[in-house]
């Protein structure tokens, strides 16, 4: 266990991280797991992929646009689908999201086939060293962006007008419509947002890692793990469950070998939700 | 007399168990459908033998998803897991021990139900999103566990001795007698006094507390039954299949067809998910089964279609229907029957 490892393991908890605070965002004002959550994430890669393959734009390239797809994806799923599957309970929106993350997965084995694949781009390739520390490049990207979207996040959430309507919808949606808020809207550009977090952390994901239809399933555990060991809504939890899982991560492949990284994770999250079901930081600003 | 009942402590007061007068008689008509079943068995050849047995594990896996999930509202994502540890256990007490069937058998169902119990001292703990997440990384953990165990041969798999496999006729029995270990329990629970406080558990748990119903105590036991039903068509599938891997007996796949059945057929009813099961299986495991990509996608998307628009599923969709159709034509028929000579 070299000091690479670990450093390099802290930094793809940025990418957890990413993918965890969407699902946070969700989790916290809608009060429902989304399920679907992994294949967005896969989703934005693979349409990431797809405009390489059609217009030879880099992934970099591709991210505003996968971004806005994802958002548009995001705001017409809270409207056609998910508002109506909660009004009949939380079973609806377990089985209907669900549904919808087999739907996406047969959808992306039929259009991709179920290779294995990954985005080409110089950074996935490139490192740089810094006192016999081998960083790589992408990594430190991702935890870059993941930083930059966690500090905007928590502060879109704390100081914007936004955000303090989405706090009241969270909180007591039924009062906050009597306030004068749009429940409904709200409920939607939050999805939207947390679609959009997905696709960042989706394309970068695919950059540095690869991926294939099925992998959303470890994803979706892995940001479930990361949202309750950083506590529901909370945005700074989340980021630091994330680098921590990351870290953790890197620990047990390094003794245990590859194989074991998922099942480390899923253990921790059992080991979590016994001893603190609210997750290590509490709830947070949701 | 009030006195006497507000001072008892809280818990079940009076037996869990005496079965309600629909109960008795649906369990008559399981009988006579199990009898049905085996003269069907013995008339039909070696297709219907084989068709039956995979239809009854089926049945049984939908039917025990359906007690956990339609009758105590607890939705599991991890029907793999207990479909995988009951498989394994049949397959290495079977090899390593050199049990018979039967006795691997019951020890899948053991194992399946140790396994449920260990579950649900940390889920039942928590409410429905979490239970749902954590038994999906339940499943998985397992299969990531399995996939790297040299003792379980890693991801090779293990196999049933195949000289030790019941013939045809056998599995077929073997298989009505898990589905209807399986429907009976869901009869049983459906229609008796532990049923109505399941149905009060999953409407409402505070309320159901505070009525004096022990409420983790009712949860961990159909987590437990339904665990170990699982657990018995896991160890139908095991001897139906001979050898196997973690990937093909953890999988999503287990659960995916064991909703789609009780989410079609009907969730909470004891029909449903045996409807459910047949037009599944029929419909969609057999018709397409050279095409997993199109299965897994006409699957997911009758998820969302069904909870989207039937969301109490066919079975009472179907019932209601035909109740409302007699009720229209109910008054003609009364006229036709006062009009006509009275019968001999």
């Amino acid at each position: 266990m070299n000091a690479t490892t670990l450093v390099n393991g802290v930094l793809e908890g940025g990418l957890y991280a990413l993918v965890a605070l969407g699902l946070s965002l969700v989790f916290g004002v809608l009060r429902l797991i989304n399920l679907a959550h992994g294949v967005l994430v896969i989703g934005a890669a693979y349409a990431a992929l797809e405009l390489f393959e059609l217009f030879h734009l880099g992934p970099f390239a591709a991210l505003p646009i996968v971004i806005v797809v994802a958002a548009v994806f995001g705001y017409l799923l809270q409207r056609l689908m998910l508002t109506n599957l909660l009004l009949k309970g939380p079973e609806a929106g377990i089985v209907g999201t669900f549904g919808l993350a087999v739907l996406g997965e047969a959808a992306f084995a039929a259009a991709f086939t179920s290779n294995g694949v990954s985005l080409q781009s110089s950074l996935a390739t490139s490192s740089v060293k810094i006192g016999g520390v081998t960083l790589e490049m992408v990594l430190v990207a991702a935890c870059a962006i993941a930083i930059a979207c966690a500090g905007g996040l928590q502060f879109g959430l704390k100081y914007t007008r936004a955000g303090s309507m989405l706090r009241a919808a969270a909180k007591d949606p039924s009062t906050a419509e009597l306030m004068g808020i749009n429940v409904r809207l709200v409920f939607a550009l939050t999805v939207a947002l947390a679609a959009a977090l997905a696709a960042v952390g989706g394309v970068l994901y695919g950059v540095s890692t690869g991926f294939a239809p099925t992998s959303d399933t470890s994803l979706l555990l892995i940001a479930v793990a990361v949202v309750v060991v950083g506590g529901v809504g909370n945005v700074t939890g989340t980021l630091v469950a994330g680098l921590a899982m990351g870290l953790v991560q890197a620990i047990s492949v390094s003794v245990f070998g590859g194989g074991y990284a998922d099942f480390t994770v899923y253990v921790l999250f059992f080991v979590v939700l016994i001893a603190r079901p609210k997750g290590l930081f509490g709830q947070g600003a949701l | 007399m009030a006195t006497t009942a507000l001072s008892r402590a809280p818990g079940p007061v009076a037996p869990a168990l005496p079965l309600h007068r629909r109960g008795v008689a649906a369990l008559g008509a399981l009988v006579v459908a199990g009898a049905a079943c085996l003269a069907l068995g013995d008339v039909g050849g070696a297709g219907v033998l084989s068709l039956g047995t995979t239809l009854f594990a089926y049945v049984a896996l939908a039917q025990a998803w359906n007690i956990l999930g339609g009758f105590s509202g607890q939705m599991s994502l991890g029907v793999g897991a207990f479909v995988g540890t009951s498989a394994y256990t049949v397959a290495l007490t079977m090899t390593r021990l050199g049990w018979s069937w039967l006795p691997g058998m019951v020890a899948g169902m053991v194992v399946a139900g140790a396994l449920s119990a260990l579950l649900a001292f940390p889920l039942l703990r928590l409410k429905g999103d979490y239970f749902a997440v954590g038994t999906l990384a339940a499943t998985m953990a397992l299969d990531a566990w399995f996939d790297n165990w040299s003792f379980v041969n890693k991801s090779m798999g293990v196999s049933v001795p195949i000289q030790a496999v019941p013939g045809q006729t056998e599995m077929y029995v073997i298989g009505l007698v898990v589905a209807l270990l399986a429907v009976g329990s869901a009869i049983v629970m459906r229609w008796s006094t532990f049923g109505v406080r399941l149905l009060a558990i999953r409407e409402d748990d505070l309320a159901a507390r505070l009525m004096g119903v022990n409420v983790s105590g009712y949860r961990l036991v159909v987590m437990v039954v339904s665990g170990m039903l699982i657990g018995l068509a896991g160890g139908v599938f095991a001897l139906s299949l001979v050898s196997f891997v973690p990937d093909g007996m953890f999988a999503m796949s287990w659960t995916i067809e064991a909703l789609v059945m009780v989410v079609i057929g009907g969730m909470g009813t004891v029909i449903g998910p045996i409807v459910g099961a047949v037009a599944v299986y029929y419909g969609i495991t057999t018709e397409l089964a050279n095409f997993p990509t199109l299965s897994l996608f006409f699957e997911g998307g009758l998820l969302l279609v069904i909870v989207r628009f039937v969301p109490g599923g066919l079975w009472p969709f179907v019932v209601r229907s035909a109740r409302r159709l007699l009720e229209r034509r109910g008054p003609a028929i009364t006229t036709a029957r006062a009009t006509s000579p009275p019968s001999p």
